[in-house]
C-alpha cells in the first residue's frame, strides 16, 4: 500500500504501460525495431510509429488536442510540438514517424515555448467561462493551460472589440453546442466521417473565421452521436440531458456493463445522491473500444420513470401496492399446488444470469421444463445444445480482420452499433467487402446488396450467385446472421442453411484454423446467458401448454396478452411497469441493471458483470433474491443465500458464466451441422427477409428502460422532424 | 512477490511472545488478572451484573479468540486486553463502556435470508 | 505517542512481576512517571536467568505462517466477512485524453444501501467502507493486502491497450478508403 505519488512513480513499470510494451514487442518481434531516445530514455518501436506513440510507450505523455488514438491523424492543433535534436524546427509528434537514433526532447525550453505559444493562441479566442461550462473539471484545455499556459496575458483588447464569437448550432436533442469554445481540433468531424460514417460535419471559413458545423442547418443524427461529446477536448460539445447537472469531481463512478444490446459495452455509471446522472463508455479494446451507442448512453433517465417501486397484487381486478410478505404469500400460494408441467417462465431481454438460473431452478423444482426467452430461438435442428450455433463465434474484435463479410437479415447499425463500427473499421482500413442479404438499408459503408430472399444463401453455397466468386476468394470470410431471422417459423432451416454456407466456405478457404466463419448476432442482452443456462422452450409452446402459473422475468416484448392465458396466474418480476406488468396478477418489483451485481453474457459469449451503482428504488429488490424468497415462501427453498452461493450454482451449470471478462469459445461446428442436417429437406417460407430496425427512429426504443426514457422520445421526434423537413 | 509473502512462512520480529507456551502463559496471566479484578470492579462500577455474569462474560470474550494461533496476533490481543483491564481497574472506562461488552442495547441484524430480504438489508 | 507509552507500559505489566501490577493499578500517574529511572537499574541488576533468556529470545525472529491482520485491525467483523473487494485498474475517463491517473491498481468495496435521509433529504449510507479506495502499484500488492485483511476479493480483468502504428500519410492515399473527405 503506497501513497499515490509513489504509486505513480512506480506504476509505469508494473502498470498498464508495461502491458502495452509487452504486447507490441511480442507481436512485432520479427520486425526490425527502430531505437530512439525520448528524454534520454531509450525506446524501441516498430518503424512507422509516431513520436507520440513512442513516447507513450515509455510513459511520457505529450499534450495533444487534435490527436486521438482511434481517429485519423490530423496534426492541426500543434500542441504536440516537440524538439528533436539536429532539427531546425519543432516537430508535431502526433504525425511524425520515428527515425533511428533520434533524440526527442519533450521537456526542453524550445518544446515548452512552442507549447506555450500554441496555448496562447488557443486561449486568445477561447471564452473564460469555465465556471459555467459543463466540461469544467474534465477539460483538456483547462488542464493543459494549467501546465503550459502563460502566467500573464498579452491580450490587450483596448478597443473592446471582443473575442471571437460563433453562433451555436442546433445539432439535435443530445448534443449541446457552444461553438465559441471550439478550438478547431476537428475530432468531431473526423469521428463523424470515419466512425459514424455520416459526412455531416465539416469546417467552413479559414483563419480566425473558421467554423465547425454542418453548413446548412441539420441535426447530427447518428446512433453514435454521443461519442463526439467525449471526444471534444473542450466544452464546445456537451451533453444536453446532462447540462448543468453535476461536476465530475462530485460524482461517484461505478464500472458496469450496458444491457441495451447484446454487445455488452463497458460503461461507467456516474451517480450521486442515489441517482444515475450520466453514463460514459469505458475502454475495452475487445468489446466497445471507446465508443458507446446513444441508446446506452442517454436512456438512463428511463431508470427513474415508470419504475415498479413496490410489490403489487391484483385485488378486485385492480393492481394495488402491497407488502413483500403479502405479495410473496400470494405468489407462493399460487405455485404451492401447481401440478407438474403446469408452470412456465418467460425471460425478458434484460434478465441477468443469476435471475435466470434461480428462475430455472424454481421452475424445475415445480416439475416443469417450460422455460422460454421472449425472443424465439429454434429448438429444432441443432438447437441450443451446442454453443457454436448461437454465438458470434469469431469475437467482435476480430470482425475488423475479415476480408469478406456476408450479413444475413441483420442491420448491425441499429441492432449492435458497436459491431457496425468494427465492420466500418474493416471497410476503411482493411478494404473489407461487405454484402447484405435483406432489405437494403444504409449501413454507413458501401455494401453489395445480394437480395431479399433466403434462397440467396443456398445460391451462395452452390456457386450459382455472382457474389460466390468473391466469397470463394476470401481468405477470412465471415457470415453474420441476425438472430431476429431465427424467430421465424423456418428459423431452424435458416440456421441450417447458414451453417451449411459457413461449412462450405470453411472447407474451401484458406482461413486459419481458429477463424470461425459462422456468427450469430444477438440483439438481447439476456439471450446468450439464457441459452447457456438452458432456456430451451419458446413462447408459442408455452401458449399451447396453457400453464397454471406463468413467471414473466422482465418479459415485456414477448408479444403476449392476457387473452392468451385466460386461466393462468401471471407473476411478473421486473423493474418497469410496461406491457408485462400490466397483465400480471402479482408484481414483484425488481432492480434495473444499474442497481444490482449481475452477470451478463454478450453475443460473443463473453461473460461480464455489472456492479451496483445505486440502491433499487423503494422496496425493489435484486431479481434473483426475489425468486429465492418466493421459493422459501413456497416451501421449496433454493439452496443459495448470497451472491457467492448463487455464483457457485452458476459455475456448476456453466463455468464460463463466472469467468468474467473472458470469451469462452464454442466448438463442435461440424457436430452442430450434422445435427442440423435434419432440416435440410425443408424449404424456406415465401416471405422475404425482413429486419426490425431499418431507420434511426426505430433504434432508440427497444426495451423497457429506453421506452420509459424522455430523451429517447425526443430523439425519435428529432429524427422524424428531420425526415419531414428534408422532403 | 508480496502475495507469496502472505501465504509463505515468514521470519518476523516478535512483539511479546517468543513461542506458543510463552503466549499461553501471558494469556492465562491476563485472564487471572481479569477474574481477580471482578470483585473490585463491581465495587467501583454500579452495573446491574452479578459476579458470576461478569466472570462468564470474561470467559466468553477470551473464548471468542480461541482460534487465533498467530503469535503476533495473540500478542496484540493480549496487549489490548491488558489496556482494557487497566482502564477498568483505574475506573477510566465509563459505566456505559463496560456495559458495552454485553451489547444489550444492540439491535440484532437479521441473519437469515428471508428476514434480510424483507428488511431490505444485504 | 501516548498510546505507545501505554502499550509499552502494558507490555511491561504483562512481563514483569507484581511490582508492575501494583503500579498499574495505582492511580497516581506521577509515581509511574518517576519510576523508570529507578526501574532501569533494577531491571538490569535484578534479572533472573529466565528473564535474561526471554530478553535474548525477543531479539531473534520468530516464524509466522498466515497473518490475519484484519482480525485485530479494528475493522468490524461484519465488514471483513461480508464484503467483496474489487481489485481493478481505474478506467481512463472517456472525457479526457490524459492517462496519468490510471496507471496503478485500486481496490474498492461492493456498494451497500444508500437512502435518502428523511429529515434533510441528503443521501445517507451506513457503510463505513463506501468511501475507501486504496491505490497499489501492482495487482499482487493489492491481493496481498486483501489476503492479509481477510477480505474476499476478485480481480477485474484489465483492458489491454494495443496501439496500432498511425500514419499521417493515409489521409492522402489515392487508392485507399482512408482518404479524408472532409476537413
Amino acid at each position: 500500500m503506497l501513497r499515490v505519488p509513489v504509486v505513480r512513480a512506480t506504476g509505469l513499470i508494473n502498470g498498464r504501460l508495461c502491458a502495452v510494451s509487452l504486447h507490441t514487442t511480442s507481436n512485432k518481434s520479427q520486425q526490425e525495431l527502430v531505437e530512439l531516445f525520448i528524454d534520454d530514455k531509450p525506446v524501441q518501436v516498430p518503424p512507422g510509429t509516431t513520436v507520440l506513440q513512442a513516447a507513450a510507450k515509455v510513459g511520457i505523455e505529450i499534450p495533444r488536442f487534435c490527436y486521438h488514438e482511434r481517429l485519423a491523424v490530423a496534426g492541426n492543433c500543434r500542441m504536440c510540438l516537440v524538439e528533436i535534436e539536429k532539427q531546425v524546427k519543432p516537430v508535431a509528434a502526433c504525425a511524425m514517424p520515428v527515425m533511428k537514433g533520434w533524440k526527442v526532447k519533450t521537456n526542453s525550453d524550445l518544446t515548452r515555448k512552442a507549447r506555450e505559444g500554441v496555448m496562447e493562441f488557443l486561449l486568445v479566442n477561447h471564452p473564460l467561462d469555465c465556471p459555467i461550462c459543463d466540461q469544467g473539471g474534465e477539460c483538456d484545455l483547462q488542464d493543459q493551460s494549467m501546465a503550459f499556459g502563460s502566467d500573464r496575458s498579452r491580450f490587450v483588447d483596448i478597443n473592446y472589440s471582443g473575442k471571437r464569437a460563433v453562433e451555436d448550432k442546433d445539432i439535435g436533442p443530445l448534443i449541446k453546442t457552444v461553438m465559441t469554445r471550439c478550438i478547431h481540433c476537428t475530432r468531431c468531424i473526423r469521428f463523424a466521417s470515419e466512425i459514424a460514417g455520416i459526412d455531416d460535419l465539416g469546417t467552413t471559413g479559414r483563419g480566425n473565421d473558421m467554423q465547425v458545423g454542418t453548413y446548412v442547418e441539420k441535426m447530427f443524427l447518428s446512433e453514435l452521436s454521443g461519442n463526439i461529446i467525449d471526444l471534444c477536448p473542450v466544452g464546445a460539445l456537451t451533453s444536453k440531458p446532462y447540462a448543468f447537472v453535476a461536476r465530475p469531481w462530485e460524482t461517484r463512478r461505478t464500472d458496469s456493463i450496458d444491457v441495451h444490446d447484446a454487445v455488452g459495452s463497458n460503461i461507467v455509471v456516474s451517480h450521486r445522491t442515489g441517482e444515475v446522472l450520466r453514463i460514459l463508455p469505458r475502454v475495452n479494446e475487445e468489446v466497445n473500444e471507446e465508443w458507446l451507442s446513444d441508446k446506452a448512453r442517454f436512456s438512463y433517465d428511463g431508470l427513474k420513470r415508470q419504475r415498479l417501486i413496490t410489490p403489487m397484487m391484483k385485488i378486485n381486478g385492480q393492481l394495488q401496492a402491497v407488502d413483500w410478505e403479502d405479495a410473496l404469500v400470494a405468489a407462493a400460494r399460487s405455485i404451492a399446488n401447481v401440478s407438474a408441467n403446469k408452470c412456465a417462465a418467460i425471460a425478458g431481454k434484460l434478465a441477468d444470469a443469476e435471475a435466470l438460473i434461480a428462475m430455472k431452478d424454481l421452475v424445475n423444482k415445480l416439475g416443469s421444463e417450460s422455460l422460454a426467452t421472449e425472443q424465439r430461438f429454434p429448438n429444432d435442428g441443432s438447437g441450443i445444445d451446442l454453443r457454436s450455433s448461437y454465438l458470434l463465434n469469431n469475437t467482435i474484435a476480430a470482425i475488423e480482420d475479415a476480408d469478406v463479410v456476408v450479413l444475413i437479415g441483420t442491420n448491425p447499425r441499429y441492432e449492435a452499433p458497436l459491431v457496425n463500427t468494427r465492420l466500418r473499421k474493416g471497410y476503411l482500413h482493411g478494404e473489407q467487402t461487405i454484402a447484405l442479404i435483406g432489405p437494403d438499408v444504409d449501413l454507413t459503408y458501401e455494401h453489395e446488396h445480394l437480395g431479399e430472399s433466403f434462397d440467396v444463401i443456398t445460391k451462395l453455397r452452390n456457386d450459382s450467385h455472382p457474389f460466390s466468386a468473391t466469397l470463394k476468394e476470401a481468405k477470412k470470410p465471415l457470415v453474420i446472421l441476425g438472430v431476429d431471422q431465427l424467430t421465424r417459423k423456418d428459423g431452424a432451416k435458416i440456421l441450417y442453411e447458414t451453417q451449411a454456407l459457413a461449412k462450405a466456405l470453411g472447407d474451401n478457404s484458406k482461413a486459419p484454423q481458429d477463424w470461425k466463419i459462422l456468427n450469430i448476432l444477438h440483439t438481447n442482452a439476456s439471450q446468450v446467458a439464457a441459452l447457456d443456462v438452458g432456456y430451451s422452450s419458446t413462447v408459442e409452446e408455452i401458449k399451447e401448454q396453457q400453464p397454471n402459473v406463468l413467471f414473466l422475468l422482465g418479459a415485456d416484448d414477448a408479444n403476449i396478452k392476457k387473452e392468451d392465458f385466460p386461466n393462468t396466474f401471471i407473476i411478473y418480476i421486473g423493474s418497469h411497469g410496461d406491457v408485462g406488468a400490466a397483465i400480471a396478477d402479482v408484481i414483484l418489483a425488481g432492480a434495473a441493471y444499474t442497481e444490482k451485481v449481475a452477470s451478463y453474457v454478450n453475443t460473443e459469449g463473453r461473460s461480464q458483470q455489472t456492479c451496483a451503482a445505486i440502491t433499487p428504488p423503494g422496496l425493489a429488490r435484486p431479481d434473483w433474491k426475489i425468486i429465492r424468497a418466493l421459493s422459501e415462501m413456497a416451501g421449496i427453498t433454493l439452496p443459495y443465500d448470497n451472491l457467492n452461493e448463487i455464483r457457485f450454482r452458476l459455475e456448476e451449470v456453466a463455468p464460463h458464466l463466472v469467468r468474467y471478462g473472458n470469451v469462452e469459445p464454442a466448438n463442435f461446428f461440424t457436430q452442430a451441422f450434422e445435427i442440423a442436417k435434419q432440416q435440410s429437406g425443408e424449404s424456406f417460407l415465401p416471405d422475404p427477409v425482413d429486419i426490425k430496425h431499418k431507420t434511426l427512429d426505430q433504434f432508440f426504443m427497444t426495451d423497457v428502460v429506453s421506452r420509459a426514457s424522455l430523451t429517447m422520445a425526443k430523439c425519435i421526434q428529432a429524427v422524424i422532424k428531420q425526415r419531414q423537413s428534408a422532403v | 512477490m508480496a502475495s507469496q509473502a502472505a501465504t509463505v512462512v515468514r521470519q518476523v520480529k516478535p512483539v511479546l511472545s517468543v513461542n506458543r507456551e510463552d503466549a499461553r502463559r501471558k494469556v492465562l496471566k491476563l485472564y487471572k488478572g481479569w477474574i481477580r479484578q471482578v470483585p473490585t470492579m463491581l465495587l467501583s462500577y454500579d452495573i446491574p451484573k452479578s459476579e458470576r455474569e461478569c466472570k462468564q462474560k470474561i470467559r466468553e470474550e477470551f473464548k471468542r479468540h480461541a482460534h487465533v494461533t498467530d503469535l503476533r496476533l495473540l500478542d496484540h490481543l493480549i496487549i489490548r486486553g491488558q489496556m482494557e483491564l487497566q482502564e477498568v481497574a483505574n475506573v477510566w472506562k465509563p459505566k456505559g463502556g463496560l456495559m458495552y461488552y454485553w451489547k444489550e442495547t444492540w439491535e440484532k441484524k437479521p441473519t437469515d435470508f428471508m428476514s434480510k430480504f424483507l428488511s431490505g438489508q444485504d | 505517542m501516548a498510546s505507545r507509552a501505554l502499550l509499552r507500559q502494558c507490555a511491561i505489566g504483562i512481563n514483569e512481576n507484581n511490582l508492575g501490577w501494583s503500579r498499574l493499578f495505582s492511580n497516581k500517574s506521577i509515581e509511574v512517571e518517576k519510576k523508570p529511572a529507578v526501574r532501569k537499574n533494577f531491571q538490569e541488576a535484578g534479572l533472573s536467568e529466565e528473564e535474561t533468556e526471554y530478553l535474548e529470545a525477543l531479539k531473534n525472529p520468530i516464524t509466522v505462517t498466515d497473518e490475519n491482520v484484519g482480525y485485530v485491525s479494528g475493522v468490524p467483523e461484519e465488514h471483513i466477512k461480508t464484503r467483496r473487494v474489487r481489485i481493478y485498474q481505474p478506467a481512463k475517463s472517456a472525457m479526457q485524453s490524459g492517462t496519468n491517473n490510471i496507471q496503478f491498481w485500486q481496490m474498492d468495496f461492493d456498494t451497500r444501501e444508500r437512502w435518502e435521509n428523511p429529515l434533510m433529504g441528503w443521501t445517507s449510507s451506513g457503510d463505513p467502507m463506501s468511501n475507501i479506495q486504496v491505490n497499489f502499484a501492482t495487482k499482487e500488492e493489492a491481493i496481498a493486502h486483501c489476503k492479509k485483511m481477510g477480505w474476499e476479493y476478485y480481480v477485474q480483468k484489465p483492458n489491454l491497450n494495443q496501439p496500432k502504428p498511425r500514419s499521417y500519410g493515409i489521409n492522402f492515399s489515392w487508392n485507399k478508403r482512408t482518404r479524408v473527405s472532409t476537413k
